[in-house]
C-alpha cells in the first residue's frame, strides 16, 4: 500500500520545483518510486490530498481506526492533534533504523510535505523535533539516515524557495532616531538605515541536493526556523518532544548538578546514571533557532505547565552546555531565558494590573 | 489571575460589614442590599439602592454590578450588567461629546453639562469594563475581548481627538487605561494572536493618555509577545507611520525597539527598574548577535542598579561574544581582583579561555585556570573538566614562547597530561579530541595526532572543516600526499561551494609539494574563478553572514601562486603575482619575505636582505625571514657568524620544529668548527624533514 501511495512529483504535486532539482543520488530511492493514481485525478483538491495522506499513513501504522476518514472534524487537523496517531508515529520514528532511505514512514513524511498542502505540511513539522532530534544524534553512530535527510532537505528546499534564498536581517534600532513609539530631539533629517546596526539572523540560503556534513547544522537549523514560525499552531506534545531532545543534544544533565542559581524546586538528585548519549555539536546556526523555540515554550502566550517544565529543563541543560563550551553568546541567551522563566514564576511579577482596586467604599 | 482574585475576595469577606456605597453625597451600608442580592433579588436590591441614594436605573445597576464583582460573584455581576442596555447608553453619550469636542470655544459654555456627561460616560464604560472582566473570569475570553473592545470603541467615538489631558474624570481615565491594557491580554488568552497584535498596536499608537507605568507595562508585554508568540506581526498600519520616523519591519526589531525605549524610560526616571526588561533585551540582542549593542546598553545603566561585578562580568560576556576579547579580559581582571569576586567560576573560565588564544597571555591564563579548578566544587564540579582543559590549553600555548627548552618540554607534557585528564571528565566533548590532535601534531607526534584527528571527524560526523584540514595536514606532514589529497577530496564533497576555498588552497599546496605544478596552477586558477564568482554573487549581506575565514581569500591565492612560481624559478610570473598580492594586503611580512626570495633568486642579495629585514620590522616573530637572514649572514665573513647564530636560535625558540633553522644552525656550527654540535643540528633537521606539514598547523585555527 505504501508503495502505491508514495507520490512522484510529476503526477501529483503542483510544486515540483521545490524538490526536483535539489534531490540527487542519495535520496532517489524515495523520489523515483512509481505512483499508480492517474494524473487526471483532481489532485489540487486539498481534501483529496489529505485523504490520500491518511490512507497511506494507515497502511504504515498498525492501528489506525478506519473511521478516521469519516471524521467529522477536519482530517488534517485530526492528524495534527490526535494523540493516538502521534504516539504511534513517534514510537515508529524512534525505532533504531527508522531513518533509512527505504523507511515507509520517512517516505510518507516526504510525500506528505511535498503535497504542498499547508495543513499537511504542519503535520510533518509536528514531528520535526523527533526527526531532527534523532537525526542529529545518530549522525555520529553511522546509522542509515537517508530517509530523515530527505525529509529535512524537503523542508529546507521549501524554505529556500519561500524566502527566495534571501537572508533574514534585523535592523537593530538606534534610539537617537525617532520611531513610531518614541520621539527624539534629534531632527530626523537623514533617515537612512546606514547607521543602524544590521544583524543577520539567518544568512542567505543556497540550494542543497544532499546533506553535506558541514552544512548539516544549517539545514536542520533552517528547518527549525520554519518550525518556529509555525509554533503557535503546533500541539504542545510536539514542543515537549523538542525540549526533550534539547536535553539530549546538550549532553548535559541540567537537573541535578546545575548551578545553584537555576536549581529547580524539586531539587532533582540521583540522576547521575543518565547516559549522556546523543550529544551533538551546537554551532550558532543550530543553537539560535533552538533558543528561539525554547523562548516560545517558556515565555510564549500559551502557558502549559508541563511544557514550561520541560522547556526550563532543556534550558538548564543548554546553559550548562554553553558553560562547558564557554560559548559567551549562548551563555548570555540561555542565562537570560532561565532568569526570565524564574521571574515568570514569581508571584510578585504576576500582579494583575487590570483588576479594579477593591475598596470598602464604593462610590458612584 | 482568577485564583489570586478569589483569594482576595475571600480575604475580604471576613470584614464584610464595613462595606458601604456613596453617591450624591449620601452614604449607605451595603449589608441590606447584599442580603437581597444573595437571595437573588436583583430588582429589590436595585430599588433599595435607587431609593436610598436617589439614583437612576443605570447608575443603580452599575453600582450593584460593581458590588457583586467586588464580592467575587462574577456570574451575578454579569447578570446585573446584562440588565443595562449599554449600547443605548453609549449612543446617548456620543452626540453630547462629539458636538462639543471640535469647537474649543464651546467648552466653557457647556462645562457643567460636560461634567455630567463625563460622569455618566465613566459609569457606563466602567460597567462594560467590569462586564469584560467578569467574562474573563468565567473563561469566556472571546466575549470578554469583544466587550473590552466596546469600551475602547466607545471611547474613540466619544473623544474624537484623543482623550484630553485636563478636565477628564479620573475614574473614566482609569477605566480607559485598564481597558487598553486588558484588551490585548484577553485576545492573547483567547488564542487570537493577530487580534492581540493589533490591540497592542492600537494601545500604543493611539492617544489614550496612558500614564508611564501603564504604558510601560503594555510595551513590555507587547515586546514579549512579539518575541515569543511565534506569530509574525507584519508592519504597523500606514496611519501610524509618521513621516521620517523609524518603522520596525520585523517582530524582533519592534521588540528590541520597545525594550530599548523601556530601558531609556528608566534612565529618565519615569519608571522603576524592572530587571526582566534587561533580560529580555539581552536575549533578543544575543539572538541577533548584537552583543556590542547590548554592551552599550549595559554601560548606560546607572550605577546602583546592579552590582558592579555582575555588570563587569556580563559586559565581558558581551564583548567576548562580539569578538572584543581584549576589552572582555580587562573587565574580567577587574572583577576577578581579590577585593571583588576572585572565585567567580564563569569569569575565571572565560578569562582562561581568552588567555589561551594568545601565547603572551597564556601564563596569566594558567593562573585563572588553576583558580577555576580549585573553585569547581560542589554544584559546580561538573565544570572541573572544563577548567582542566583550559589549564591544558594555556600551558600548551605558554610552551610556545617559553625561553628554555627544559621549561618548554615540561609545559608541553603537562599540557598533554591535562588534556588527557580533561577528556576523562568530558568524555563526549569532541573539541578535546581536536585540541589533543593539534597539540600532538605541533609536537610532531604524528601518529597519535592522526588518531585524534580521525576520532574528531568521527565524533563530529565530519561537520567541522577544521577536522578535515587537520587530518590532511597531518598526512602531509607524514609525506602521505596522495592520502592527504583523498582527505581533501572527501572534505570537498562535504562542503558547499563557498566554503571550499581553504580546501582548494591546501590542495594546490599538496600538488606543489608533489611537484605537480601544472595541477597546482589549475587549482589556483579555479580558486581565482571562485573569487570572481563570489564577488559577483555576494551582496554586502553575505560578507556579514559568512565567517570571514571560510571565504576564498584572493590574497592567499596570489601569494600561493607566487610561492609556486618561485619554486619553479619563474621570476617574471612570480613578480606579477606578488604585485597582485601586495595590492590586496599592503603591509605583509609574508609578501616581503616572498619578494626577498625572488630577489635572492635573481641574485640581488642586498635587496633581498633588506626585504627580509623589512618583513621582520613588520612582524618581529616571522620565523622564515629570520632563517633566511641567518642563512645569508652565514655565507658572509666569519664576523657575521655570531649574529647569524643568534638570529637562528631566536627562530628556533619561536618554532623549535623548523628544520631549515636547524639546518642553517648546523652549517654555522660546522663553519665555526663545532662539528659535534653541527652533527646534532643536522640530525634534528633530517628528522624534522620527514614531518613538515605543507602549511603550519596553526593556520587551521
Amino acid at each position: 500500500m505504501s508503495e502505491d501511495c508514495s507520490s512522484s512529483e510529476e503526477t501529483n504535486t503542483p510544486t515540483t520545483s521545490i524538490s526536483q532539482d535539489t534531490f540527487t543520488t542519495e535520496t532517489t530511492t524515495i523520489t523515483t518510486s512509481a505512483f499508480n493514481i492517474p494524473p487526471e485525478t483532481p489532485s489540487s483538491s486539498s481534501s483529496f490530498n489529505t485523504h490520500l495522506a491518511i490512507q497511506s499513513l494507515s497502511s504504515i501504522l498498525t492501528t489506525v481506526s478506519p473511521s478516521l476518514l469519516s471524521q467529522d472534524q477536519d482530517p488534517a487537523f485530526y492528524l495534527l492533534h490526535s494523540p493516538d496517531i502521534s504516539s504511534q508515529v513517534s514510537s515508529l520514528l524512534r525505532l533504531p533504523d527508522s531513518g533509512a532511505g527505504d523507511n515507509n514512514l520517512c517516505r510518507w513524511f516526504y510525500d506528505t510535505f511535498q503535497s504542498s498542502e499547508p495543513q499537511l505540511q504542519l503535520v510533518v513539522l509536528r514531528f520535526l523535533p523527533i526527526i531532527a532530534g534523532l537525526y542529529l544524534s545518530r549522525v555520529a553512530l553511522k546509522k542509515p539516515l537517508a530517509g530523515f535527510e530527505a525529509v529535512l532537505l524537503a523542508i529546507y528546499a521549501h524554505e529556500t524557495t519561500s524566502r527566495a534564498g534571501q537572508a533574514m536581517t534585523v535592523n537593530v534600532p538606534d534610539l537617537s532616531h525617532p520611531s513610531i513609539y518614541h520621539e527624539s530631539k534629534k531632527p530626523a533629517k537623514d533617515n537612512d538605515a546606514a547607521d543602524l546596526n544590521l544583524a543577520v539572523i539567518s544568512p542567505s540560503l543556497e540550494p542543497h541536493g544532499t546533506v553535506r556534513s558541514t552544512r548539516r547544522a544549517r539545514i536542520v537549523g533552517v528547518a527549525l526556523e520554519l518550525y518556529y514560525s509555525k509554533m503557535s499552531l503546533m500541539p504542545v506534545r510536539s514542543k515537549i518532544d523538542f525540549c526533550e531532545f534539547c536535553k539530549v543534544w546538550s549532553g548535559q544533565d541540567g537537573d541535578d548538578k546545575e548551578n545553584v542559581e537555576f536549581q529547580d524546586d524539586q531539587g532533582n538528585v540521583g540522576k547521575e546514571s543518565v547516559i549522556k548519549e546523543g550529544r551533538i555539536a551546537l554551532p550558532w546556526e543550530l543553537l539560535q533557532p533552538i533558543l528561539r523555540i525554547l523562548g516560545h515554550c517558556l515565555l510564549g502566550p500559551n502557558k502549559d505547565k508541563e511544557l514550561i517544565g520541560s522547556a526550563s529543563a532543556a534550558c538548564r541543560s543548554l546553559y550548562s552546555r554553553s558553560l562547558h563550551d564557554i560559548n559567551t553568546q549562548a551563555i548570555l541567551a540561555t542565562r537570560s531565558l532561565l532568569r526570565l522563566s524564574k521571574m515568570a514564576l514569581d508571584p510578585k511579577n504576576n500582579v494583575d494590573h487590570t483588576e479594579i482596586p477593591v475598596t470598602d467604599v464604593i462610590s458612584l | 489571575m482568577v485564583r489570586s482574585q478569589s483569594a482576595d475576595s475571600s480575604e475580604y469577606e471576613d470584614q464584610t460589614p464595613s462595606r458601604e456605597v456613596w453617591a450624591n453625597g449620601i452614604c449607605m451600608k451595603t449589608s441590606e442590599v447584599e442580603a437581597k442580592l444573595d437571595e437573588g433579588n436583583i430588582q429589590e436590591a436595585e430599588s433599595s439602592l435607587r431609593e436610598g441614594l436617589s439614583l437612576n436605573f443605570e447608575e443603580a445597576r452599575a453600582l450593584l454590578g460593581r458590588l457583586e464583582y467586588q464580592r467575587g460573584n462574577v456570574e451575578a455581576a454579569l447578570h446585573v450588567f446584562d440588565g443595562i442596555d449599554l449600547q443605548v447608553a453609549i449612543q446617548r453619550l456620543q452626540p453630547s461629546f462629539s458636538e462639543k469636542q471640535p469647537s474649543r470655544k464651546g467648552r466653557s459654555r457647556g462645562d457643567s453639562q460636560h461634567a455630567v456627561s463625563q460622569h455618566s460616560a465613566s459609569l457606563v464604560l466602567e460597567a462594560i469594563y467590569l462586564k469584560a472582566k467578569s467574562l474573563q473570569k468565567l473563561g469566556r475570553l472571546n466575549d470578554a475581548a469583544h466587550e473590552c473592545k466596546r469600551v475602547l470603541d466607545a471611547v474613540e467615538k466619544i473623544f474624537h481627538q484623543g482623550i484630553p489631558d485636563v478636565q477628564v474624570d479620573n475614574r473614566l481615565q482609569d477605566t480607559v487605561r485598564q481597558a487598553v491594557e486588558l484588551l490585548p491580554e484577553l485576545w492573547k488568552q483567547a488564542g487570537c494572536y493577530h487580534e492581540a497584535m493589533s490591540a497592542y498596536r492600537r494601545a500604543l499608537l493611539s492617544q489614550w493618555n496612558l500614564d508611564d507605568d501603564n504604558c510601560s507595562r503594555i510595551q513590555k508585554a507587547f515586546a514579549v509577545f512579539l518575541m515569543h508568540s511565534g506569530v509574525e506581526a507584519g508592519p504597523p498600519s500606514l496611519a501610524a507611520q509618521v513621516d521620517g520616523s523609524y518603522v520596525p519591519k520585523h517582530n524582533l526589531e519592534e521588540a528590541i525597539l520597545l525594550l530599548m525605549i523601556l530601558v531609556r524610560k528608566f534612565y529618565l526616571g519615569k519608571i522603576v527598574w524592572d530587571p526582566s526588561v534587561l533580560e529580555h533585551l539581552t536575549f533578543a540582542l544575543s539572538l541577533c548577535g548584537q552583543t556590542s549593542v547590548l554592551a552599550k546598553e549595559l554601560e548606560e545603566i546607572m550605577p546602583g542598579v546592579f552590582h558592579r561585578v555582575d555588570r563587569w562580568n556580563t559586559l565581558a560576556l558581551c564583548y567576548s561574544a562580539a569578538g572584543q576579547n581584549k576589552a572582555a579580559l580587562n573587565l574580567l581582571r577587574k572583577s576577578l581582583h581579590k577585593h571583588e569576586q576572585p572565585d567567580d567560576l564563569i569569569a575565571l573560565l572565560l578569562a582562561a579561555k581568552i588567555c589561551s588564544d594568545d601565547s603572551h597571555l597564556a601564563a596569566e591564563g594558567v593562573g585563572y585556570a588553576q583558580r577555576a579548578i580549585t573553585n569547581a566544587q560542589g554544584r559546580n564540579e561538573h565544570l572541573k573538566g572544563v577548567a582542566i582543559r583550559m589549564l591544558g590549553l594555556c600551558s600548551g600555548k605558554q610552551a610556545t614562547i617559553s625561553p628554555s627548552d627544559f621549561e618548554r618540554s615540561h609545559l608541553q607534557s603537562e599540557a598533554l597530561k591535562l588534556l588527557d585528564a580533561a577528556i576523562s571528565l568530558e568524555k563526549n566533548n569532541p573539541d578535546l579530541l581536536f585540541e589533543l590532535g593539534m597539540l600532538y601534531a605541533e609536537q610532531r607526534n604524528l601518529n597519535t595526532a592522526l588518531r585524534y584527528a580521525k576520532r574528531f571527524i568521527d565524533a563530529t560526523g565530519g561537520s567541522l572543516l577544521k577536522g578535515w584540514r587537520l587530518l590532511a595536514l597531518i598526512l602531509s606532514a607524514q609525506q602521505r600526499f596522495s592520502e592527504a589529497e583523498v582527505v581533501i577530496d572527501a572534505a570537498l564533497d562535504e562542503t558547499a561551494k563557498w566554503e571550499q576555498g581553504p580546501l582548494h588552497r591546501l590542495k594546490a599546496k599538496l600538488k606543489t609539494s608533489q611537484s605537480l605544478p601544472i595541477d597546482a596552477i589549475e587549482t589556483y586558477r579555479y580558486l581565482l574563478a571562485l573569487v570572481q564568482a563570489q564577488r559577483k554573487s555576494f551582496g554586502p549581506l553575505r560578507s556579514v553572514s559568512q565567517a570571514g575565514d571560510d571565504r576564498v581569500n584572493e590574497y592567499e591565492v596570489w601569494h600561493g601562486l607566487a610561492d609556486l612560481y618561485s619554486r619553479l624559478s619563474h621570476w617574471k610570473d612570480m613578480e606579477v603575482c606578488l604585485g597582485k598580492a601586495r595590492e590586496l594586503k599592503q603591509y605583509s611580512a609574508e609578501v616581503l619575505y616572498t619578494e626577498g626570495v625572488m630577489l635572492q633568486g635573481r641574485g640581488q642579495v642586498e635587496e633581498a636582505m633588506s626585504s627580509y629585514i623589512n618583513a621582520l620590522l613588520l612582524d618581529p616573530s616571522y620565523v622564515r625571514c629570520k632563517i633566511l637572514i641567518g642563512a645569508l649572514l652565514s655565507k658572509r665573513d666569519s664576523n657575521a657568524l655570531p649574529v647569524a647564530r643568534s638570529i637562528l636560535s631566536d627562530a628556533l625558540k619561536i618554532e623549535p620544529t623548523n628544520r631549515m633553522a636547524w639546518y642553517y644552525l648546523g652549517i654555522i656550527h660546522r663553519v665555526d668548527g663545532r662539528i659535534a654540535d653541527a652533527a646534532d643540528c643536522f640530525q634534528a633537521a633530517s628528522m624534522l624533514e620527514e614531518s613538515d606539514p605543507i602549511e603550519n598547523f596553526s593556520s587551521i585555527l
